[in-house]
């Protein structure tokens, strides 16, 4: 009997490897190693390694810790990191993921033990991984913070992200341009209870009211869409039944938003409103070129990965930026938001991503 | 002549069950056209709500055959998400919707068969195995296409502008008489199941199995069997769902489908079938399906915030399964 259940499990095991690895095809591993220099990384507008560093005959090993990539931007984050890291000769670097906080947290505590020159951290709530980066720093490791920031200046030597305040207020600039501040508008949020929503939202708010002092522009729905689609979907197709007349969609988020374009095409009235997103991704600026129903979105560029490890490198090298005074790399760099519109979506096509 | 009053007197209490089901349904309904009585009680907000629940729905149905028998099916959600980019992996390049349909039943029907072996022949408790699925299934839909999500627009020549019939998009966006493709489907599935249920042999030995198990064996229902195949028919049922899903998306996600399987176990069970097995209501899923496309529709209308959303749906919840007379006392 029990040999019968042995054959089971077995028979289990390997008929998932199977199906993972059958229908995989390239599962990406996670360690990426720099090999020769010759590789060509994807260009995403920073500078190849420069060839001095190699003099000094330093290797830095870097480990990155991120939220799952299961997103668009975050999957963007993690390739763009290793692309990065592939440049130079003298990283040896390593991707881990983590499903949760709690996850992430401890992930960072293994890695802690290994002692890598820094560490470069996404955390998926800034506020809950604090400890596990002031542990880090602690223990003589550089931390790179990166877009969500953490609740304590000594958790973080260096910090690099995108201003999602002016996202926000960068979307309620055009948005009310375009409608001459008259008009009706449905905000589709992202994720509830996380400071990047709440400052899109802050933003577009703020600047609705600079804009347009004399009022005009009503907001008529503010519902959450989670960053999916699928949610994004359904909210809208909701809001669409309720709201007789809509002129514009806020999105906070490029994936999201096909959802609500996918909604607002179902029930016939694209040609009623327009739709705008943020991020950058690759079907947002497809679709903002073509013109249409999707008209704008607001960078939030995953490339800021890539110049974490950049950040890192110096840092552990004990360097700062060549072109900048200070023999140290900057505290804190915020990337400004852009917007990106039909006229200059030309320009911005080289740094969407999938 | 006990057996008879005993079997009066359990079908009574389904009855007030479902009517009591019935009452918040409706209740739901008039309190939204009360509130928004521009748009809540039209023929264009049903038909929105209708296709909203039908995802869900198709997955109750699976549902309730499964906790009938007194087990439960964790993984639908994640079988959805696993099914449809396998899907749209074999079908994007050059294959077409009927390949995309075929593939994405098959394949959740495969995963719900990998359930059932586990829990019949390795005797693994319904709740460990599923959960185990949940887990690889959703790591399964992010292996296959490296974590992307699969576009199929090109199953409808790229576009979304009225659909020809039997492509797949005609499935999420098309209408027969005016009623959406998907809604047919869903309603179709509905009472499919509610006959299965209820008017054949089958149906029977479910319920006998999820009653007494050994009484069932005894009485000559082959209970491993039974059980086997609504597991089956669960990950079939997913298949049909992502169909649904990948039809009104115009992709396939690797993460869609999260938190469906707790949509789904909570619509049977406030419906009135018992967690503990042996007593099934397919209308009652059917209602309990309804009740919480009404809630959405009627929260997100009123554009109430996150926060008191999440408060309204489970006080909602659980006034609507207190309603119904309770059947165990403490």
């Amino acid at each position: 009997m029990s040999l019968k259940r042995l054959a089971l499990a077995i028979g289990f095991v390997s008929l998932m490897a199977v199906i993972a690895v059958g229908c995989g095809g390239g599962t990406d591993t996670v360690t990426v190693t720099s090999g020769g220099g010759g590789e060509a990384a994807e260009g995403n507008g920073s500078e190849p390694a420069a060839d001095e560093s190699n003099s000094s005959g330093k290797t830095v090993k870097i480990v990155a810790s991120v939220p799952p990539t299961d997103h668009g931007w975050l999957g963007a984050i993690s390739k763009d990191a290793k692309a990065e890291a592939a440049k130079y000769d003298d990283v040896e670097f390593k991707l881990l993921e983590a499903a949760d906080s709690d996850s992430q947290a401890q992930q960072i505590q293994q890695v802690i033990a290994e002692k890598p020159d820094a560490l470069v951290v996404l955390p998926q709530d800034g506020e809950a991984l604090t400890p596990a980066a002031q542990q880090a720093e602690a223990a003589g490791i550089p931390v790179v913070n990166i877009d969500r920031l953490f609740s304590a200046p000594d958790a973080a030597t260096a910090t690099i992200l995108g201003d999602n305040y002016q996202i926000g207020s960068l979307a309620a600039e055009y948005i009310t341009e375009q409608l001459n501040c008259k008009g009706k508008i449905a905000e589709i949020e992202g994720l509830a209870g996380i400071s990047v929503t709440q400052e899109r939202t802050e933003g577009f708010e703020d600047q609705l009211k600079k804009s347009c002092p004399g009022g005009g522009i009503e907001v008529v729905a503010n519902q959450p869409g989670d960053f999916n689609p699928e949610k994004g979907l359904t909210v809208m197709e909701n809001i669409l039944t309720a709201q007789p007349e809509i002129d514009a969609v806020y999105t906070h988020d490029d994936d999201m938003a096909q959802g609500v374009v996918q909604a607002i095409r179902n029930s016939g009235r694209e040609d009623e409103m327009f739709v705008t997103g943020v991020g950058g991704s690759q079907a947002a600026m497809e679709q903002i070129a073509e013109g249409g129903l999707y008209r704008a979105t607001f960078l939030y560029n995953p490339n800021i990965a890539a110049s974490a490890v950049t950040m890192a490198r110096l840092i552990a090298l004990g360097e700062g930026f060549s072109e900048l005074v200070p023999p140290q790399v900057p505290r804190q760099i915020v990337v400004p938001a852009e917007a990106v519109t039909k006229e200059n979506v030309a320009e911005y096509e080289q740094y969407a991503y999938n | 002549m006990s057996y008879a009053i005993a079997l009066r007197k359990r079908f009574g209490a389904l009855q007030f069950q479902e009517y009591a089901l019935a009452l918040v349904v409706i209740a739901l309904f008039v309190a939204g056209a009360i509130l928004k009585p521009d748009t809540f009680p039209t023929w264009d907000n049903v038909r929105n709500m209708l296709t909203q629940a039908s995802i869900v729905g198709v997955l109750a149905v699976g549902m309730t055959f499964v906790i009938a028998t007194s087990g439960i099916d964790l993984s639908v959600g994640s079988m959805v998400a696993a099914a449809g980019v396998f899907a749209g992996t074999m079908a994007e390049p050059s294959g077409g919707t009927f390949i995309f349909i075929v593939a994405a039943i098959a394949f959740a029907a495969l995963l719900g068969a990998v359930n059932a072996t586990a829990i019949t022949f390795g005797r693994v408790v319904p709740f460990i195995a599923t959960l185990a699925m949940l887990s690889i299934a959703r790591g399964l839909a992010l292996i296959f296409n490296d974590k992307l999500p699969v576009g199929l627009l090109n199953l409808n020549g790229g576009s979304f502008g009225d659909p020809s019939p039997f492509s797949l998009l005609w499935f999420g966006t098309g209408k027969i008489i005016g009623i959406p493709v998907s809604v047919w489907i869903f309603l179709g599935i509905v009472i499919a199941g509610w006959v299965v249920l209820n008017r054949t042999r089958y149906g029977r030995h479910v319920v006998a199995v999820g009653g007494n198990r050994e009484a069932a064996r005894i009485a000559g229902v082959p209970v491993r069997r039974v059980i086997f195949s609504v597991y089956v028919l669960s990950g079939l049922l997913a298949g049909i769902a992502t169909v649904l899903l990948c039809a009104r998306l115009g992709s396939a996600s690797p993460v869609s489908g999260e938190l469906y399987e707790l949509d789904a176990i909570g619509a049977v069970v406030i419906g009135g079938t018992s967690l503990a097995g042996g007593r099934a209501t397919m209308v009652g899923t059917f209602l309990g399906v309804l009740t919480f496309a009404l809630i959405f529709s009627l929260m997100t209308q009123l554009d109430l915030s996150t926060e008191i959303q999440q408060v309204t749906k489970g006080a909602i919840v659980l006034g609507a399964v207190l309603l119904q007379r309770p059947e165990v006392r403490y």
